[in-house]
């Protein structure tokens, strides 16, 4: 456990420079400032609405989902990169507990950063509709936004060295584009697991805010947040599974 | 454990193995890296040697598990590394590529490979580490700012915290300056002594020469030579030299250096002389003698065909 650990806070160091925590904060940041712009006259439903706009339009969607591709992808990525991977393998250390000691530092950096976007959102939501009711929906929601896409961008950092390029290639084809289109298929796109655990704590009065955007939000996928916690657990522990393997069979750089 | 009557028949091979690689080849794509090589490392230092892109680290990466073999099996105490992790407490790497975090200390990544290894005081053990490679003064720096030789010492150091029985070292003394490569030399030279199994690769001859020696010679991903580091030298001591000689006679200078006994092959070129010869010490003690005797004048006088790697190339056309 003190070698998981060790393993962990080194990987957020490593990733975690001040430039790109800067950038990515302000990206995280934007839709609420987008969120808070738009309803600045408006009346509790249009507010609503708003809020569910900004994070279906832009949040959860595609903020979340990037900001996890870049820091996920350069948890094994950057020790690939650094030629720094032989020095972690050749410990007496299961590829198993390395894969799940990256997962926790993906998780970790990326949510770092989402979770204050959500915080943001939230915490506008509080002042605008006076309702505390979303600060939690929204934390939980982008905490399993983030840790799916973490599980997937994470064996992809290893594998490639494009996999910014390939990760906004499925975010934006797959996950925003052929499963928003097929309803089927909403229970296979993360963000989409996310946002019905968000919708299934928020306040009732969430509900109608999303009726416009439902379909291409939850597809056929009925909110729950228990549902998709599971999901996401299994989810997690595919990705360590894979990438322990892939680190086990694959010649290391 | 390889047997008595293999081990005799077979200089690449010691009787108390610790490290054996049997049957070992890796290809990539295309490319033969490393071809059907069978050797053993015991305790003791063993010096792997080969010109550049002889499949020296490639092998090394295959015995740490780094590198899958394509073909072949190596263990390291009976066990196959990837599959028995616990076999890295037994075992230190030294890789030649740069494998370390530029943003930590010294220090700091010396105790991170010992919190990794699990070793009871990691403090401890990070500082006696650092003492054996005397890096103290600069243990507290970012390794960012160390020069080469410095950042191959405090890889030498994460690989040694953990007291290791198995040293693997690829490449170790390359961007040492002299001093650094003198302390290391006698710091791997030590430990060899002590009884643990030292593999050093290098591709500079003398280097390891200093070292040990015992030797595994590779070329072209094959085992080229193996065994006391004098047998290898016999077996390169009929290796043709070849020499390019300039004067201001090359012709008369020909003439007279056909049949003397360190010499057979003369070829003029213009005002250049190429000489064969397996002795270049004689060839040299001739030659000055016969430029006294016919009154020459020097402008050049190089060996041609001196490097190791057309030595080994030379073992290699041989097996």
């Amino acid at each position: 456990m003190t070698a998981m650990l060790a393993i962990t806070r080194m990987t957020v160091r490593q990733v975690l420079g001040l430039r790109r925590l800067i950038g990515l904060t302000l990206l995280a940041i934007a839709p609420a400032g987008i969120f808070f712009l738009s309803t600045s006259r408006s009346d509790p439903s249009r507010i609503a609405e708003g809020l569910a706009g900004a994070t279906v339009g832009a949040f959860i969607n595609l903020v979340v989902p990037v900001i996890t591709l870049i820091m996920a992808s350069s948890v094994l990525g950057s020790e690939r990169r650094d030629q720094t991977l032989s020095f972690l393998v050749l410990r007496p250390l299961s590829r198993l507990s390395i894969a799940g000691a990256k997962l926790v530092a993906a998780f970790v950096t990326a949510f770092a950063l989402t979770g204050i976007g959500a915080l943001a959102l939230g915490i506008l939501a509080l002042i605008r509709l006076d309702d505390a009711g979303y600060v939690v929906p929204m934390l939980v929601g982008t905490a399993i936004a983030t840790l799916a896409y973490a599980a997937i961008f994470m064996p992809l950092g290893y594998i490639t060295e494009r996999a910014t390029l390939i990760g906004l290639a499925y975010v934006f084809v797959w996950e925003n584009g052929i499963a928003g289109a097929l309803t089927g298929l909403a229970g296979l796109s993360p963000w989409r697991l996310g946002f019905s655990a968000l919708v299934d704590l928020a306040p009732a009065s969430f509900g109608p805010a999303i009726a416009d955007m439902r379909s291409f939000a939850l597809g056929d996928l009925q909110p729950g947040a228990g549902g998709s916690t599971v999901k996401v657990l299994v989810l997690a522990m595919l990705s360590v599974a894979v990438t322990g393997w892939i680190l086990r069979r694959r010649d290391l750089a | 454990m390889t047997d008595t009557a293999a081990v005799a028949a077979n200089p690449a091979l010691v009787a108390d193995a610790t490290v054996e690689v049997t049957a070992v080849s890796k290809w990539f794509g295309q490319k033969v890296a490393v071809s059907d090589v069978t050797c053993s490392f015991g305790p003791g230092l063993t010096g792997l040697l080969g010109p550049n892109g002889a499949g020296k680290t490639t092998l090394l990466r295959m015995l740490c598990g780094l590198t899958v073999p394509s073909e072949g099996t190596l263990t390291i105490d009976g066990q196959l590394p990837r599959r028995h992790v616990e076999v890295y407490r037994r075992l230190g790497f030294v890789p030649e590529e740069a494998a370390v975090y530029g943003t930590l200390t010294g220090r700091q990544f010396v105790a991170y490979a010992a919190t990794l290894t699990g070793l009871p005081d990691p403090e401890a053990a990070t500082e006696r580490a650092i003492a054996i490679i005397e890096l103290e003064d600069a243990a507290d720096r970012v390794i960012g700012g160390y020069s080469k030789g410095m950042r191959q010492r405090i890889k030498v150091a994460a690989a040694l915290v953990h007291e290791p029985e198995i040293l693997v070292l690829d490449e170790p003394l390359n961007g040492t300056d002299p001093v650094q490569r003198a302390h290391l030399i006698a710091l791997f030279r030590r430990l060899g002594d002590e009884g643990h199994t030292v593999i050093v690769s290098s591709h500079v001859l003398q280097e390891v020469e200093r070292m040990t020696d015992r030797v595994i010679a590779m070329v072209d991903g094959k085992l080229a030579a193996a065994g006391h580091i004098g047998a290898i030298r016999r077996a390169m001591s009929d290796i043709p030299y070849r020499v390019l000689i300039e004067t201001d006679d090359a012709r008369r200078l020909g003439a007279a250096l056909v049949g003397t006994e360190a010499v057979f092959g003369v070829t003029v070129e213009g005002p250049a002389l190429r000489v064969e010869t397996t002795d270049l010490t004689m060839l040299g003690r001739t030659i000055a003698r016969q430029a006294r005797d016919l009154d020459l004048r020097f402008t050049r006088f190089r060996p041609e065909d001196e490097s190791l790697e057309s030595v080994f190339r030379y073992l290699v056309r041989r097996r």
